[in-house]
């Protein structure tokens, strides 16, 4: 019975290999592998067998006609796709079948690169809420009541005392309350300014601040820290300075220039001709700000930094106008 | 604000170029924003001779010019009827625009070059002052005084050639608003110095105390107030000098009387006030409170309503100013005033903000006042004033001031520590570095008595300096001289790490998620009008001061804004749309578990939402595929696909039994057995409000919610030793039956063995009864202990379709 199933495979094998179209396959298959052909005729003998060996023929003729089927439809599907070959012209430069693109936010993509760099440095992400109390807002963070530093932020009121956050400095505050130093925060959020809405301002933009507090943290390590994110996030060659500034919850405060990277520090419209372009503000944490959350000032000192993401995607990108950032047209979106 | 380079040079000798001075002083922290040169307008202007005045050979109107430009003689083709020989005139040369074209009916400026008029050559032109912009006249060229400098620059000439800095002063430096103020940071920067302007003052023998008295009645809110009186003051227009000053700096020239005020309050910064001093009752000054509700007129003839916290200035009957913020009209000066009580004192910073807010009037005296005055200037910056009005107005001065100063402000001293400030600084300065650095700007070590440390130094700050109080404010004075830019950049970092754990920031992994499933970010605002706020929730956060009524409150979903998107882009041509916004919404809430909570403030819950929206087609054209509308089963897939990235084994899409505000036919779903969002169809009357004409459908998602979902660490399981069997079976049920009933009917009675339970296909027909529908399904079985056989499945699927039978009439279809 073995040599009767090798002897079958060996004359189906040949046969097949001289099948030279898909009328001879086919006559081929009626011959062997139909529900009458040559190999169902073998399995039939197989109840004659003696019962011991039954098993191992079983397997044997399974096998024998799985490889002499695999072997006819891969020889057919060859013959199919010859035939179809010379029939049907296939032009490969039609295009794929493309689904749908997606797209990230020039907002978000630039609030990304931020964070990967500050990441990076050992900054955690920390969150807080956007309608806050005027004490996290103001309060805590040295404004006094009635002072005009009020000024330098037009504020919505939800109440009396409730505001919606200026900027993400109370998450500071925040954080202060809840954690022990070391600390190094990097708190994004979106923020909210009572200004008229024009090409350059809009009721609400985002930022993106750090914190620093530890023992001997310095001024001098704050610009090393910033020159570093500003090295890797706008480029090596880039020429920088630290002027002056106020901020209440800062002392010193600082605003850090880089060299306009749209004129090459020549002077154009972006920069009003001066060849800088301010990223963002700075400055070491107020004695009163580590009061306002019991810490000792005398123990730790730290640095704060902050800036516009929209402002910073504006320059990166060279969009000229807030507004088109929240219009979110589709074939704006597509840009990015 | 604006500071004139002419008027600044006056205090202090300017020894760099303009440019120069402008990067200095913003290093030093006074950001000049903007020069403006103001003798641009007349550059390739000069003050010309004529040399020769020829007729035109063809044109009887024009004459040719001869004209000297001091550095050479250029021909010049006139058509003015007034040209003659030996005038000094104003020319444009070649380059130069012409401010105004006279023969342009809008008068648009032009440049000029050389051209021929009808056939002679012509360099350059004589000007009209209308075309200078400098008047009216038009029928002739300008001519000047016989002694202007030829060839001399026309803006030199006319005095038009100032250079004015807009400079940005921060709200802690108020002594830097005047031009004294700026000229002595200058002098620090130049190493020269500032000097304050000289005067003299004739005073009468006849003493002020005969005519005027002073009385504080609020001495806390007003700790100084000083005063003179003068008599024949001439009431006119100011000089040409005095008006220019105000001009360049952007301020308009009222009277001499007025313009000497904001003249003293733009050099020295200190605000005074000039009243008539004959409609003063009782020739009497009286600074107290308001009566709560009085009305008043100011100066500019507005009525207002005062509060009982108003510092006034009163005379014996009526109040006659508002201290600090603006005069009244009943003491105005006008020009039948004669004589005049001038005014100079120094009121709370507190107090003068509040009024200055409470009655919505910011002016320069308020604004100096508020960020804080230097009470120990009253009396010089009223001398200085009154010497003008003695010199230009031809005032009398009574003899002496009536100065009311009961507790003598002095200046303050704060204790510096050497080794505390290069600890905070990053910088190795010495204690004889910081003290020469501080005087540049006036702020002297004391030898203290009280034997210091050698690391301390005790140092006193001018009264100017208000905003010096603490030790850091004068570290960050010795910063600032220092030089920002001199302080080295120390990128060693001081590592040390934080505790505990980061967060993951789990918005980022969905974002991730839905931008690779082809989905595009939005951003939104987060305002909205009160009526969208209200559609979703009662409990909607309102704006009290908002921009417009279209942003009177904070949205409670994140849906209406990104119909309004998808309306947008529907209009201009964007009609396929896959969008998604994580953002969040806001609740008025007295729940008790967001009360306790120290993230938010209480009475308030912020919450993060995952909004999508999909609409037109469910996948960009193909060549080869028929175009398919998304359906509302796109928007569910993309979830359960995500929910299944997101390994969530415990969520559940429920029909809506009711609408949903915003949606039709749709779904509610459940996270973890917690209601956290919604998916379906905008509803038809929504649509019309948004003018929407093709199905959009969307999902709002709680992020938190999805968050504590798929809280869970993931573990490996072993992979199945033996083949799984499959086995397909069509299933008959009524038609109200849903998909879902079913195949947890199937579960149910499936056994361990059953794994999976796949419907690939639904059919109605005449093959089957009316009412009935056919679901096609696809059961896998798999054993961890051998593969199953044939025997095996059949006897499970036998009693699956009997649990079906019994408990959903179901048949096996045949
Ligand atoms: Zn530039």
């Amino acid at each position: 019975m073995h040599e009767a199933i090798e002897t079958l495979k060996r004359s189906a094998l040949a046969e097949l290999s001289t099948s030279g179209d898909l009328q001879a396959l086919e006559h081929f298959r009626i011959s062997y592998l139909a529900r009458k052909g040559q190999i169902a005729e073998l399995f039939d003998k197989l109840k004659d067998a003696p019962p011991e060996q039954k098993p191992a023929l079983g397997k044997a003729l399974n096998e024998m006609r799985r490889s002499i089927e695999s072997q006819f439809e891969e020889k057919k599907a060859r013959l199919e796709t010859g035939q179809k070959k010379k029939s049907i012209h296939l032009d490969l430069t039609l295009p794929g079948l493309r689904p749908w693109v997606g797209s990230k936010h020039p907002i978000t993509q630039t609030l990304d690169e931020i964070k990967r760099i500050f990441l990076g440095m050992g900054f955690q992400v920390e969150t807080g809420p956007e309608i806050e109390d005027d004490y996290h807002n103001f309060g805590a963070l040295n404004f006094p009541p009635d002072h005009p530093a009020r000024d330098m932020q037009d504020t919505f009121f939800i109440s009396n005392d409730v505001v919606l956050r200026t900027h993400t400095s109370p998450v500071q505050i925040r954080v202060m309350e809840t954690q022990k130093p070391p600390i190094r925060a990097l708190i994004p959020g979106r923020v909210y300014r009572n200004e008229a809405i024009s090409a350059r301002s809009y009721c609400l933009f985002h930022q993106v601040e750090g914190l620093y507090v530890d023992t001997n943290v310095t001024f001098a390590e704050l610009k090393g820290t910033l020159v570093a994110f500003a090295k890797q996030f706008y480029g090596s060659s880039l020429k920088y300075r630290f002027r002056p500034s106020f901020f209440p919850f800062t002392e010193p405060s600082a605003e850090m220039d880089i060299t306009c990277f749209l004129c090459k520090a020549k002077g154009c419209r972006v920069c009003k001709n001066t060849g800088w372009l301010e990223i963002l503000g700075c400055g070491m944490v107020d004695p009163n700000v580590f009061q306002s959350v019991n810490y000792d000032p005398e123990m730790y000192t730290g640095y704060a930094f902050g800036m516009g993401i929209e402002r910073i995607a504006m320059l990166r990108y060279g969009i000229d106008d807030i507004r088109i950032l929240f219009e979110n047209d589709i074939r704006f979106l597509s840009q990015f | 604000m604006k500071i004139s380079l002419k008027w600044l040079q006056q205090y202090v000798e300017l020894t760099v170029a303009p440019e120069d001075l402008a990067h200095r002083l913003t290093m030093a922290g006074f950001e000049i924003e903007d020069i403006e040169y103001q003798g641009s307008v007349y550059d390739k202007f000069v003050v010309g001779e004529v040399l020769e005045v020829n007729k035109h050979p063809k044109a009887d109107r024009l004459t040719v010019c001869k004209v000297n430009t001091g550095t050479e003689v250029v021909q010049i083709v006139c058509g003015a009827p007034n040209v003659a020989v030996g005038q000094r005139v104003p020319v444009g040369l070649s380059g130069a625009v012409i401010p105004h074209n006279q023969h342009d009916p809008e008068g648009k400026p032009f440049a000029l070059s050389h051209v021929k008029l009808r056939g002679v050559d012509s360099f350059g032109m004589i000007c009209s002052a209308h075309e200078l912009g400098l008047g009216d006249d038009k029928d002739g060229i300008m001519v000047f005084d016989a002694h202007a400098k030829v060839g001399a620059p026309l803006a030199q000439y006319l005095g038009k050639d100032d250079i004015i800095f807009e400079v940005g002063i921060t709200p802690n430096r108020p002594d830097a608003m005047s031009h004294f103020g700026i000229a002595r940071e200058v002098a620090a920067l130049l190493d020269v110095k500032a000097n304050l302007p000289k005067f003299q003052l004739k005073e009468s023998d006849v003493s002020v105390q005969q005519h005027a008295k002073i009385l504080i009645e609020d001495t806390e809110n007003c700790p100084r107030y000083s005063g003179r009186v003068m008599f024949n003051v001439n009431v006119a227009d100011s000089p040409k000098w005095l008006q220019n000053y105000l001009l360049a700096i952007g301020l308009r020239p009222v009277n001499n009387v007025v313009d000497i005020t904001n003249y003293v309050l733009m050099e020295l910064g200190h605000p005074l006030h000039a009243f008539d001093y004959d409609t003063l009752a009782g020739k009497t000054i009286v600074v107290k409170r308001a009566k709560q509700g009085e009305k008043f007129t100011t100066l500019d003839h507005k009525e207002r309503t005062l509060t009982g916290d108003t510092l006034m200035i009163c005379d014996g009957e009526r109040s006659i100013g508002v201290a600090g913020v603006m005069g009244g009209e009943n003491t105005e000066i006008t020009h039948a005033t004669k004589n005049v009580l001038l005014e100079s004192a120094y009121f709370n910073p507190a107090s003068i903000r509040r009024t200055s807010k409470y009655l919505g009037i910011s002016t320069d005296a308020s604004q100096r006042f508020e960020r804080g005055a230097n009470p120990n200037v009253t009396t010089f910056a009223l001398d200085r004033a009154t010497a003008l009005l003695q010199e230009l107005c031809g005032a009398k001065v009574l003899k002496g001031t009536i100065d009311v100063y009961p507790v003598p402000v002095k200046p303050k001293r704060v204790p510096l520590r050497i080794g505390r400030t290069n600890r905070v600084l990053g910088t190795s300065l010495t204690k004889d570095d910081i003290t020469t650095l501080l005087n540049k700007i006036e702020l002297t070590s004391i030898p203290s008595t009280n034997s210091p440390s050698r690391d301390e130094v005790m140092i006193e700050a001018p009264t100017f300096r208000v905003d010096i109080e603490r030790e850091i404010d004068v570290i960050e004075e010795v910063a600032r001289v220092y030089g920002y830019d001199n302080i080295q950049t120390d990128a060693r970092a001081n590592l040390s790490f934080y505790e505990h754990p980061p967060k993951k920031d789990f918005s980022d992994e969905i974002r991730d998620w839905l931008i690779g499933r082809g989905c595009k970010e939005v951003v939104a605002n987060s305002m909205c009008d009160i009526e969208t706020a209200a559609v979703t929730s009662k409990d909607f956060v309102e704006v009290a001061n908002p921009i417009s009524k279209d942003m009177a409150a904070l949205r409670t979903s994140t849906i209406p804004g990104m119909l309004n998107i998808v309306r947008n882009n529907i209009f201009h041509g964007s009609k396929d749309i896959r969008l998604f916004e994580i953002g969040r919404i806001y609740f008025k809430t007295n729940s008790q578990a967001h009360k306790n909570s120290d993230s938010f403030v209480p009475g308030y819950y912020e919450e993060n939402r995952l909004a999508i929206a999909f609409s037109g087609l469910s996948n960009p054209r193909h060549w080869n595929e028929q175009p398919r509308q998304t359906t509302l089963f796109d928007l569910k897939g993309e979830l359960e696909a995500f929910f299944c990235k997101l390994f969530l084994d415990n969520y559940k899409f429920i029909p809506y039994s009711t609408d949903n505000s915003l949606t039709d036919s749709g779904l509610v779903i459940h996270l973890s057995g917690k209601e956290s969002g919604y998916v379906g169809k905008i509803r038809p009357e929504i649509m019309k409000r948004y003018e929407i004409e093709q199905d959009v459908f969307v999902a709002e998602i709680s992020i938190p919610n999805l968050e504590i979902a798929r809280e869970c660490e993931r573990t490996y399981r072993p992979l199945p030793k033996y083949p799984s069997a499959l086995r397909d079976v069509a299933i008959v049920i009524d038609e109200e039956i849903s998909v879902e009933t079913l195949t947890m009917a199937i579960r149910e009675s499936g056994g361990p063995l059953l794994k999976q339970i796949e419907l690939f296909d639904i059919y109605r027909g005449n093959q089957i009864a009316a009412g009935k529908k056919s679901c096609a399904i696809s059961l896998e079985f798999n054993s961890e202990e051998q593969t199953l056989a044939q025997e095996q499945i059949d006897t499970i699927v036998t009693s699956i379709l009997n649990h079906l039978q019994v408990t959903l009439n179901a048949s096996l279809r045949t």
